[in-house]
């Protein structure tokens, strides 16, 4: 029986496990914590499918529109298996028992977000991922039962065991027993979401640092499109994190101002029109930035009782972390990292360069491009998961053993005396450091200078991480995985210094024209210190 | 004011209290002041010795995921959604959840809440919609967080080993609504694990953050065993 270890269990990893367990195979799903604190319950407004040709809509619309939104460097050929297996996964997703908002026709109900030919968005009412994750833990735990899928809490990815280009599993720090482990498995599948770390507060959930891409590109696994980050333009802030403003605000008539002489200056419609509110997320984030102002957000004309009506959650969440009631006052509103469109590279079945090892989900960089379209990244968590999932199930390459063990014990040599002593600057801190770097430098307009200047930073950054300790009273896991962290924001930073071009979420006033030379996926590769960018103008992760 | 904090370094370690200064800031959550906390360069106690940072769990810091619940002046919240400016009197007192094991200072093991489920083997597997399915409950009954704030208030839920609790109700109610095969023996399961144990003091409606009308799921249970 083949063995598969998941490394994350958000909507990626569950629908990985899922898909293996009934192809038989054993699977481990690792992750610190249970499924429910996964970003994946953050997600709002709907998972993206065509399910009815009615109203005009097609695969080949939704294909294009994926494309077109990405840009054209995503693989055409990963696309149209991402929106043609859509309609089938909707349905395994309701009969998993996924709570659907339907119509008066008893139908799944679709809406458009931007960027849709056409109306093709499920959701659950406001809770699509949390919906879709309750419907999937119930499956897994089926499997679970069945003693096909097995579940490993508190334990944290460390390093992947890769040896002559093939991986054999993988090092975990198990929380439990404050040690590395080694789980040996014939297929190791990254699951581990986003990037979030490398800008501090964020939409999303802590839990996802990007440390594992980090570490694993230092393992020479290589990483695509990381200068692709983008930003939702409507965001509250608190002082923890930047609270998402549904795009649903403006989809109601939400205009965006700022205030010049005393006087409201609607600056979106000046420019694009009657419904310049709702350009597509790069554009209005942009716009934002360039007015140099405070924005706003105002709903009030709708009065209270519609906004209870129709936006309930964004009301609650304005009075419950801001005290803004918005059926009276305007939404103090700022761009925020949302999605990372760049992160492993994967070839069509969702493997990396090296052998047995495969990314799904938010982690990996497959089917968006250089901009993702809102409700396509559930879609492609689900998809990418299936998809890992039937490569392994039809590989018939032979897997062998080898042993890691001195190497495990070589590590816990290493972080054993890391993280034995006090340390008055805690290399914790380097994060707090990286990501106001990143913030400055990697933003929403960039240039060579600024570019430069970040990695200046994060270089000297690098140089120390390594000498100092750990926080001993901290998880040790917050100590180790910054040198990943940091390895990535120079990843994305030395990608988007490579891209003399502005395509999608990378815009650079220096280049600010697309070109169509640069019509490729950005790929970055580790060679002994070295980070070796390339455009992948031959699409050898188009197959 | 003053924060307490029942703290404990490793599982096997004794837990203590420990008090700390902080400004209040009346816009703070709870857990904005634990980060705050904990970003001192060097934390120190209310007598000036210095603490290890203080462990606690967080993953949205917004009240979708149910990491941060623990027990605030007495009463079981989320850290996230807990405004000092709500909080009575200039001391706060935190502690972990006192139902499931601590595993470090507010962080602790709530997979007794999984495990309990997988003993049951509560789980759709042919998926068939009853015609007394309501979407609405379902749609609300799936939102549940597992944070387990409604174990914690229940005065019937010990440590999970026979009662298992209002969010055990909901996930059979969800099972019971669309499962054309484990129908009988969840409701077996839901008589023994739940029905019998239950007091119906209600208190996890009130404490539940989704709110979840678990009243309503029990009302369906019941009916459908007539
Ligand atoms: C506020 C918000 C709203 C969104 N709305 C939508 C939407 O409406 N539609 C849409 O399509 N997309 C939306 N997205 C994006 C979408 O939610 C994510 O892209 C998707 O959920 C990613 O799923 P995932 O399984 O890849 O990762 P996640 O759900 O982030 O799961 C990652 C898993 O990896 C684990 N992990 C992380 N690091 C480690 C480690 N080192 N070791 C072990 N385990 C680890 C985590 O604990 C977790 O279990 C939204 C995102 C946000 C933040
Ligand atoms: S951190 Fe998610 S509920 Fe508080």
């Amino acid at each position: 029986m083949k063995k598969v270890c998941i490394v994350g269990s958000g909507i990626a990893g569950l629908s990985c496990a899922i898909e293996c367990a009934e192809r038989g195979m054993e699977v481990i799903l690792v992750s610190p914590f249970p499924s429910e604190r996964a970003q994946s319950v953050l997600a709002a407004g709907g998972i993206n499918a065509v399910l009815s040709s009615e109203g005009g809509d097609s695969i080949e619309s939704h294909i294009e529109d994926t494309l077109k939104g990405g840009c054209y460097i995503a693989g055409k050929e990963s696309v149209k298996g991402l929106c043609e297996d859509a309609p089938e996964i909707i349905k395994k997703l309701e009969k998993l028992g996924t709570v659907f908002s339907t119509g008066e026709n008893g139908k799944i109900a679709q809406r458009a977000f931007g960027g849709q030919s056409y109306n093709r968005t499920c959701y659950c009412g406001s809770a699509t991922g949390k919906q879709i994750v309750t419907a999937l833990v119930m499956e897994c735990r089926r499997y679970e039962g069945l003693g096909l899928i097995q579940r490993r809490l508190w334990t944290d990815f460390y390093k992947a065991l890769i040896k002559d280009g093939k991986c054999y599993g993988s090092v975990f720090f198990n929380e439990a027993r404050m040690d590395l482990e080694i789980i040996y498995a014939d297929y190791l599948v990254m699951a581990t979401g986003g990037q979030n770390a490398l800008f501090g507060k964020t939409t999303g959930s802590t839990l996802c640092d990007g440390y594992a891409q980090g570490r694993l590109f230092l393992q020479g696994v290589e990483l695509k499109n990381a200068e692709f980050i983008q930003y939702h333009p409507t965001t509250l802030e608190t002082q923890q994190k930047m609270l998402l403003v549904s795009e649903a605000v403006r989809g109601e008539g939400g205009r965006l101002y700022y205030v010049e002489d005393g006087k409201r200056v609607y600056f979106m419609e000046d420019l694009y029109g009657e419904k310049g509110n709702l350009m597509p997320r790069d554009i209005v984030s942009r716009t934002m930035e360039r007015t140099g102002k405070e924005i706003y957000l105002d709903i009030t004309f709708l009065g209270k009782k519609e906004i209870l009506k129709r936006i309930p959650e964004v009301y609650d969440l304005c009075l419950k972390y801001r005290g803004i009631d918005i059926s009276r006052e305007s939404i103090p509103v700022s761009p925020s990292v949302h999605f990372f469109m760049g992160g492993i590279a994967v070839r069509n079945n969702h493997e990396t360069n090296i052998k047995n090892l495969y990314a799904i989900g938010e982690c990996a960089s497959i089917y968006h491009g250089a901009n993702r379209l809102g409700g396509n990244s559930l879609l492609a968590a689900v998809h990418g998961g299936r998809v890992a999932a039937e490569s392994i199930s039809e590989d018939k390459s032979e897997t062998d053993v080898k042993n890691f063990e001195k190497d495990l014990e070589e590590e816990r040599r290493k972080l054993s005396t890391r993280w034995a002593s006090e340390s008055e600057f805690p290399v914790v801190y380097l994060e707090d450091l990286v990501a106001e770097t990143l913030k400055e430098d990697l933003g929403i307009v960039r240039d060579e200078e600024r570019l430069l200047n970040g990695l200046k930073d994060v270089d000297y950054y690098l140089s120390v991480v390594e000498k100092l300790k750990y926080d001993k009273s901290e998880m040790p896991y917050l100590g180790f995985s910054v040198t990943g962290i940091l390895t990535l924001a120079k990843v994305a930073l030395t990608c988007a210094l490579f891209r003399k071009e502005s395509r999608g979420a990378h815009y650079r006033s220096d280049y600010p024209e697309t070109k169509e030379e640069w019509q490729a996926a950005t790929i970055i590769s580790y060679d002994d210190g070295k980070f070796n960018v390339r455009l992948d103008s031959e699409n050898v992760y188009e197959s | 004011m003053k924060v307490r904090i029942l703290r404990k370094q490793s599982p096997t370690a004794e837990p203590y209290w420990q008090e700390f200064l902080y400004e209040k800031k009346d816009n703070r959550t709870v857990a904005g002041m634990l980060d705050e906390l904990n970003y001192k360069d060097n934390l120190k106690d209310i007598n000036g010795n210095p603490a290890p940072g203080i462990q606690w769990e967080c993953s949205c810091l917004q009240g979708m995921c149910g990491g941060c619940a623990m027990v605030i002046n007495g009463k079981p919240a989320l850290a996230c959604e807990t405004f000092l400016r709500d909080l009575k009197g200039d001391t706060v007192t935190i502690e972990p959840l006192k139902k499931f094991f601590t595993v470090a200072d507010l962080v602790v093991d709530r997979s007794v809440i999984s495990e309990n489920l997988k003993k049951v083997n509560a789980c759709i597997e042919e998926y068939k919609l009853s015609d007394k399915a309501d979407h609405e409950q379902m749609y609300s009954a799936a939102k549940c967080l597992k944070c387990g704030l409604c174990l914690e208030v229940c005065p019937n839920y010990k440590d999970g080993r026979n009662f298992f609790g209002a969010l055990f109700a909901n996930d059979c109610y969800l099972i019971a609504s669309r499962s054309g095969t484990q129908k009988e023996e969840i409701m077996e399961s839901y008589d023994s694990h739940f029905a019998k144990g239950c007091s119906k003091s209600l208190s996890c409606e009130d404490v539940c953050p989704m709110k979840i009308p678990t009243l309503a799921s029990i009302a369906r249970m019941n009916r459908r065993k007539l």
